[in-house]
């Protein structure tokens, strides 16, 4: 009998799957026969889920945020509205919009949202009916998507639109966001790809990725909320938190030695010895490329083509004018070694105040005039005499840690010798310990006998 | 009759290593940045793709052929185009100007 049910059950499983194979996503010969209609027609089997949309980050660019210092707990931070000098400019002062001609008599549509995934009319923050429809679900969820469809024009009433994909054809290859949906934005953020995070999620630079992971088995979205880490310089949040102790445990290895390290050095410090990504940008002057439109002065580079910087974080964050970075030391029993990428921005600072100022950047990037682009954020915010705040600006440099979560290795992690030899990358010294410890510390005596039995095995 | 042969072996040695060498000088990179002014890439399942950037210094039209798999799905899906300035290094394989960096260089 029990044979029997399990056989039937089997068969039933068989089926589901031969019907999920043959159709695909449940609903596609609705949509093959009606089209794609934008989020009224997922609403159709996932009510309420474009209201839930809106009320995540992704929507709104911004959350409160309670582990950053000098915030008001009141107010939501994000691309929205920050200021600091990965993107000096925010979704506020420097909207998507048509930007004054170039010399060569050329302009562009330009402006920090652009990869908001809204139609622009609907912007960030937006709620409502009207939001609800403007979602551009299928550019997260597609693996058919157009891009070339995805481009801002101007309406008929002179309002600057952002296109979507709504195709058939795009809708029909719905399903879960593949690394390269999260990829489209997240990958060309601060100003090119891989100028802000600085890493590539493939199979050659990420441990996860070779396995075939993507984004979201780690990211796993709850109700359209993503979990994220707590990157210093990322402050908003859906509330829901991702850490590599989550899949991997408290005792990832076999070796007790090394599960004895998990109580003070993040997994990151061993298993992303590499950084990429903008090492500096100068806001204040800006370099005219070919086509004559003229750009941020920006050091780049690539994916693994860094070395990270190691500071005690308890993952709260010292939040400065001229500086971004981890709190935290050796001593306060919860902080941890952590491996982040140091970021330089050189900018404009408020004569009177000290704060740095943002730029909006349609003016620059026709002229290069950065102080037209100071000028003309002080109006859009309200600033008393916005000529005076820009022609008074004072340039200079802001230091931000960015967390290093990405570019996963384990082949290539750090071991004893990397860290404790005597030119170890870790700076015992900069990081709290004594002399007498740090000699302790980078002597042999401390890993030998184990790296010697670990040759062993290996050869 | 041992010794001629070292000798052989010697001088093989020597000139596949300067034919190595020649190999590597031949494989240097080249760089670039160009705009798109057109994509040959034949459907969905194509393996590599032939993209024509127009030099911004020499404006020269170069044709570079692009077979890593996430240029290959940028270009597939569009999201990289014509019009798209790109920032490229190739190296020269069978004649070819084979694709070892192809970027945007735009960003949001």
């Amino acid at each position: 009998m029990r044979c029997a049910a399990m056989v039937a059950s089997m068969l039933v499983a068989l089926l589901h799957a031969t019907a999920a194979a043959g159709e695909g996503h449940p609903g596609r010969a609705q949509i093959e026969q009606e089209g794609y209609k934008g989020p009224s027609t997922c609403e159709e089997c996932h009510p309420g889920k474009a209201k839930e949309f809106l009320g995540t980050v992704h929507w709104k660019h911004a959350s409160k945020v309670d582990n950053v210092e000098n915030l008001d707990p009141k107010v939501e931070y994000g691309m929205k509205n920050r200021i600091y000098t990965m993107c000096n400019g925010n979704d506020v002062v420097n909207n998507l919009k048509e930007i004054p001609k170039n010399a060569s008599g050329k302009s562009k549509f330009t402006g920090c949202n652009t990869c908001h995934p809204g139609n622009h009319l609907s912007d960030v923050g937006s709620s409502g009916p009207e939001a609800e429809a403007a979602i551009d679900c299928l550019i997260c969820h597609s693996t058919d998507y157009d891009f070339r469809r995805r481009k801002p024009f101007k309406d008929e009433k002179g309002r600057v639109v952002m296109g979507q994909d709504r195709s058939t054809k795009a809708a029909l290859a719905i399903g879960k966001p593949t690394a390269r949906n999260c990829m489209a934005c997240h990958e060309a953020a601060g100003g090119g790809v891989l100028v802000k995070r600085g890493f590539a999620f493939n199979k050659d630079t990420d441990v996860h990725a070779a396995k075939g992971m993507v984004c979201v088995d780690c990211h796993k979205a709850q109700n359209h909320r993503i979990p994220t880490g707590f990157d210093p310089n990322n402050w908003a949040n859906d509330g829901l938190r991702v850490a590599c102790l989550d899949c991997h445990g408290d005792k990832p290895h076999k070796s007790a030695d090394y599960n004895r390290h998990v109580a003070k050095i993040a997994c990151q410090t061993c298993h992303i010895p590499r950084t990429g990504g903008a090492v500096a940008k100068d806001f204040t002057v800006w370099e005219q490329g070919a086509d004559k439109f003229y750009e941020p002065t920006t050091l780049k580079k690539d994916a693994n083509e860094t070395a990270p910087v190691y500071a005690w974080y308890d993952k709260t964050v010292r939040n400065e004018p001229h500086f971004i970075g981890p709190r935290g030391s050796r001593n306060d029993g919860k902080s941890k070694i952590y491996p982040f990428k140091i970021y330089m921005g050189k900018a404009f600072y408020d004569a009177k105040t000290g704060q740095l100022l943002s730029m909006d950047f349609a003016p620059p990037m026709a002229s290069g005039d950065t102080r037209a682009g100071v000028e003309s954020a002080a109006r859009t915010l309200g600033m008393k005499d916005p000529a005076a705040v820009a022609k008074n600006a004072v340039p200079g440099w802001q230091t931000v840690y960015f967390g290093s979560d990405h570019l996963v290795t384990k082949s290539k992690a750090l071991n004893c010798v990397n860290c404790h030899g005597v030119n170890g990358v870790i700076n015992f010294k900069a990081l709290g310990y004594s002399d007498a410890e740090v000699e302790k510390l980078t002597n042999p005596e401390i890993y030998f006998k184990q790296l010697v039995e670990k040759q062993k095995e290996e050869w | 009759m041992k010794r001629a042969a070292a000798v052989m072996l010697v001088v093989a040695r020597i000139a596949l290593g300067i034919l190595a060498i020649g190999g590597v000088a031949g494989a240097e990179e080249t760089k670039m940045v160009g705009v798109i002014t057109k994509i040959d890439i034949a459907g969905k399942d194509a393996k590599t793709a032939t993209v024509t950037l127009k030099d911004t210094k020499t404006e020269q039209e170069v044709d570079i052929t692009v077979n890593d798999d996430l240029t290959l799905d940028k270009l597939k899906d569009h999201r990289i185009q014509d019009g798209d300035e790109i920032r490229c290094k190739y190296e020269v394989k069978d004649g070819k100007n084979v694709s070892t960096y192809f970027r945007k260089t735009a960003g949001c």
